[in-house]
């Protein structure tokens, strides 16, 4: 089921017309961009937009084919079938979103091969039956391109099956408008986050896992709209969840207190 | 005036600030007390008695500087000598860089652009031209520090990869050492230039004299044995400072573990023992390894070979997926679980309801760190006409490039060294970082240079290995011409060591083998370096294939065998204790 109210989402290309086209194509979508940037929530959003519902899969490394498909339990002496959640997007015509799609083990990915193609097919083997997509399934999978992983990459049989969004972290006005928005502060403070966050995207060979995402500086605007000081609050969201060594640690603590001025400072 | 409290010494918590604003990595130092704030392009060093606001406006002001070109060779050489001018320009360029960096400066900063100054400069040139104009101009506030031309083109030369005779490569460019106040006296062209200086002068830089120097100078190493005692750190040669850590190194008495004098981008220090097989004992603390990541000018264009020639004989050593049985949940129904269940069901026992079939991934957890020789031996051709580090390094590519896709965890390191207290490792790759394009340009930047202390890399890389490696299974490839060779470590004393660290390491669970690639070493020499440790030499790349399947295989099994040895002969030795204590 879509929601009410449309998920909050601020194009800044025209991947909302991308998107559009490649669904009423029947075309499945990659979507790629560093994590925190907003993937999950365009999807959201496109959903909403298309009216149709959205069924979500977080990909892991052992997710396996049947975890997708579906799979035969045991109930009460009796065996019976149980789609996976893919099976149901695929019978009920929705949009099946496949989040982090590197993380998913090969032979995990090949099932998604007949659905991506003009096929639309989903062959279900355990039952013997081959599944013709529902008008309105539109296949979408999320991938961090920089993102270390145990298969690290795409087939390319599986890339080439798929219309590409690249999506990056918003330029800087429509970020302090998102985080405002998101988190409820004002513009003022909004704006300082985003700086902040820029300033800290420029560091990325300084040793941190992952730069400081929109959703990061999300996190710490909603700590502000708490009531949190702002430095503290950045530091719980920002610093904590960047860097793991002191040194770096202590860096960011460092430039949160150049960027961010706490009331009263 | 009334100064705001002293920031205290902890001025490299700056370095994360620098970088950002300077769009490089950029690092904070102490200068000296009371002095204004300047930068070698490198290294900003700021007053540590100053407050951290004024450090902070400071360090903006030069990081600024930095990435607006506003202290690029072309214009610092016309500042040089001239302080008068010098501190006209920055008053102009300062503003001019800063309302260029706007959006990235933090807010108190931001306030100090003077507006109407910056507004009619286009570029640093254009400061300059106005900055010579007889017109009368604002001083640029304190906070601005100050422009050292010398400092920031001795700091472009080491860059040059210059070779140096007073200003070694391993001199920091301390803010209390030698040329202490040239930049602020009036220009005197020859006085006080150094000899990094004459070298790159147009008269001794590319000239005859120049090119002899370097020459001469250039680092190289003679098979038939060093003058110095054995160990000692005399250096008779001196290298190309390209490959090494360049200004950002510093000479400083090492502890065990200790930093450079600022710590992001720092390079970290760590000491280790050294076999003397003469005494037949351990130096203790004998060399200091410094490990440092490359900076940016030391990237160049490498395309990482196709580790897919590789991938089939590392593949066969780890183990895929297994059907397990009498599983809570899987793929399947596990038809022998589900009827003895039912059975049980019936006869009213209980059951536990794993009767499913569930494919899990036995993967082999296997972290290897390649070490990689890039000392001025490997510059040499091989055999076949291509150098031997051509080869080595294309190895190396292809090697971590199979692993990583294999799904292993992969680092790799490369090093050299110019005497015990300068055992430079680089890391190309850590554990953690990702393999993309950069990691490609940091092996294509390295150049070979200096000596191998083979000793102290290994003892490094086994360091690193235990310390981040993640892993159960761990295992260290050397790929070395098996030339241990340094000032003080030649002959039998270098072989000796570096069988010793071998040894040591393989003592410690690690598995540990060796390739040459391209040097054609004679396998006697080196069985005398690798000892017992797995190692081969192949003549190129494409034939490590052949190799490296059976290597790794001999390296894990023979490190299972150790690691077994070495908790077995722990839990006796923690018996023998209690059992001491008991009695």
């Amino acid at each position: 089921m879509t929601s009410a109210t449309r998920p909050y989402y601020v194009p800044v290309g025209v991947e909302e017309q991308v998107f559009a086209a490649a669904f009423r194509q029947g075309m499945a979508v990659v979507l790629k961009g560093p994590t925190g940037c907003g993937k999950t929530r365009f999807v959201e959003a496109m959903a909403h937009d298309l009216d149709r519902p959205l069924v979500t899969v977080s990909c892991h490394d052992d997710l396996t084919a049947a975890d997708l498909v579906g799979r035969f339990l045991l109930h009460d002496g009796e065996t019976r079938w149980v789609d996976g959640p893919l099976t149901r997007a695929v019978r009920e015509g929705a949009i099946c979103y496949l989040d982090e799609v590197v993380e998913a083990r090969q032979d995990t990915t090949v099932v998604i091969h007949p659905l991506a193609d003009h096929r639309r097919q989903l062959p279900i083997d355990r039952l013997g039956v081959v599944v013709d997509a529902a008008p309105g399934f539109c296949l979408v999978v999320s991938y961090n391109p920089g993102y270390q992983s145990v298969l690290k990459d795409l087939k390319d049989s599986t890339r080439q099956r798929m219309v590409a969004i690249e999506l990056t972290f918003p330029p800087a006005d429509v970020e302090e408008k998102i985080v405002s928005h998101e988190a409820g502060v004002d513009h003022e403070q909004a704006a300082q986050l985003v700086q902040l966050g820029q300033a800290i995207r420029r560091l990325e060979t300084a040793g941190l896992r992952e730069v400081a995402s929109t959703r990061v500086l999300i996190a710490a605007g909603r700590l502000i709209a708490e009531g949190l000081p702002a430095r503290a609050a950045a530091r719980a969201a920002v610093a904590g969840p960047l860097s793991d060594d002191p040194l770096v640690t202590a860096g960011l603590v460092e430039m949160i207190a150049v960027y961010l001025e706490d009331e009263g400072c | 005036m009334s100064r705001e409290p002293a920031a205290g010494p902890d001025v490299d918590r700056l370095d994360l600030l620098a970088s950002a604003i300077g769009g490089r990595p950029l690092e904070v130092g102490a200068g000296r007390p009371g002095e204004p704030t300047w930068t070698d392009g490198t290294i900003v060093f700021v007053d540590p008695d100053a407050g951290r606001a004024e450090q902070v406006v400071s360090v903006a002001v030069q990081a600024s500087l930095l990435v607006g070109g506003g202290l690029g060779p072309a214009i610092v050489r016309q500042l040089g000598g001239r302080p008068g001018l010098a501190r006209r320009y920055l008053g102009l360029e300062g503003h001019r860089a800063l309302a260029a960096s706007e959006p990235l400066l933090p807010p108190a900063v931001r306030r100090l652009i003077d507006r109407d100054v910056a507004a009619g400069l286009a570029d640093p040139e254009a400061s300059l031209v106005r900055a010579r104009a007889r017109r009368a101009l604002r001083p640029p506030p304190e906070s601005f520090g100050t422009i050292r031309p010398r400092r920031l083109l001795a700091a472009d030369r080491r860059d040059e990869g210059t070779t140096t005779g007073d200003v070694g490569p391993l001199r920091p460019p301390s803010p209390t050492g030698d040329l202490p106040d040239l930049d602020e006296q009036p220009d005197d062209e020859d006085r006080g230039r150094d000899v990094g200086g004459l070298l790159a002068s147009p008269v001794g830089g590319r000239g005859l004299l120049g090119r002899l120097l370097e020459h001469l100078l250039r680092a190289s190493r003679d098979a038939r044995g060093g003058a110095g005692p054995a160990g000692a750190d005399a250096p008779t040669h001196r290298g190309s400072a390209r490959s090494r850590g360049r200004g950002t190194l510093t000479s400083s008495p090492p502890g065990a573990e200790a930093r450079g004098p600022t710590a992001a981008f720092g390079p970290r220090l760590r000491t280790y023992p050294e076999w003397d097989v003469r005494r037949r004992g351990y130096r203790a603390d004998w060399c200091t390894v410094r490990e440092r990541a490359p900076e940016p000018g030391d990237l160049a264009p490498l395309a990482m070979p196709d580790g897919h020639v590789l991938r089939r004989p590392l593949a066969r050593l780890g183990s895929g997926l297994d059907r397990v049985h009498r599983r809570p949940q899987g793929d399947d129904i596990d038809l022998d679980a589900a009827v003895e269940a039912r059975v049980a069901t019936l006869a009213g026992a209980p059951t536990d309801g794993a009767v499913y079939v569930e494919n899990l991934r036995r993967r082999r957890v296997l972290a290897v760190l390649i070490l990689l020789d890039v000392s001025g031996s490997a510059g040499e051709p091989g055999p076949a006409g291509r150098s031997v580090h051509e080869h080595q390094r294309s190895a190396a590519a292809a090697l971590t490039a199979a692993l990583h896709d294999l799904g292993d965890r992969v680092a790799l390191y490369a090093f050299n060294s110019q005497g015990r207290t300068a055992v430079h490792v680089t890391r190309v790759k850590g554990f953690d970082d990702r393999l993309d394009g950069r990691v490609a340009q940091r092996l294509g930047g390295l150049v070979p240079a200096a000596y191998t202390r083979l000793g102290a890399a290994i003892r490094h890389g086994a360091h690193v290995l235990d310390e981040t490696g993640g892993t159960s299974r761990r295992l260290l490839l050397v790929l070395s011409d098996g030339f241990a060779y340094d000032h003080g470590y030649e002959g039998r004393y270098g072989e000796a060591d570096a069988r010793r660290a071998l040894t040591e390491a393989r003592r410690r669970g690690l598995g540990c083998l060796c390739v040459s690639v391209g040097a054609g070493t004679a396998p006697l020499a080196l069985s005398r370096v690798f000892g017992p440790a797995a190692h081969a030499t192949v003549p190129t790349t494409g034939q490590l294939a052949v190799v490296v399947g059976p290597l790794f295989q001999v390296a894990l099994r023979s490190a299972e065998a150790q690691r077994r040895t070495f908790q077995r002969s722990e839990r006796t030795r923690e018996q023998l204790e209690l059992d001491r204590r008991t009695a």
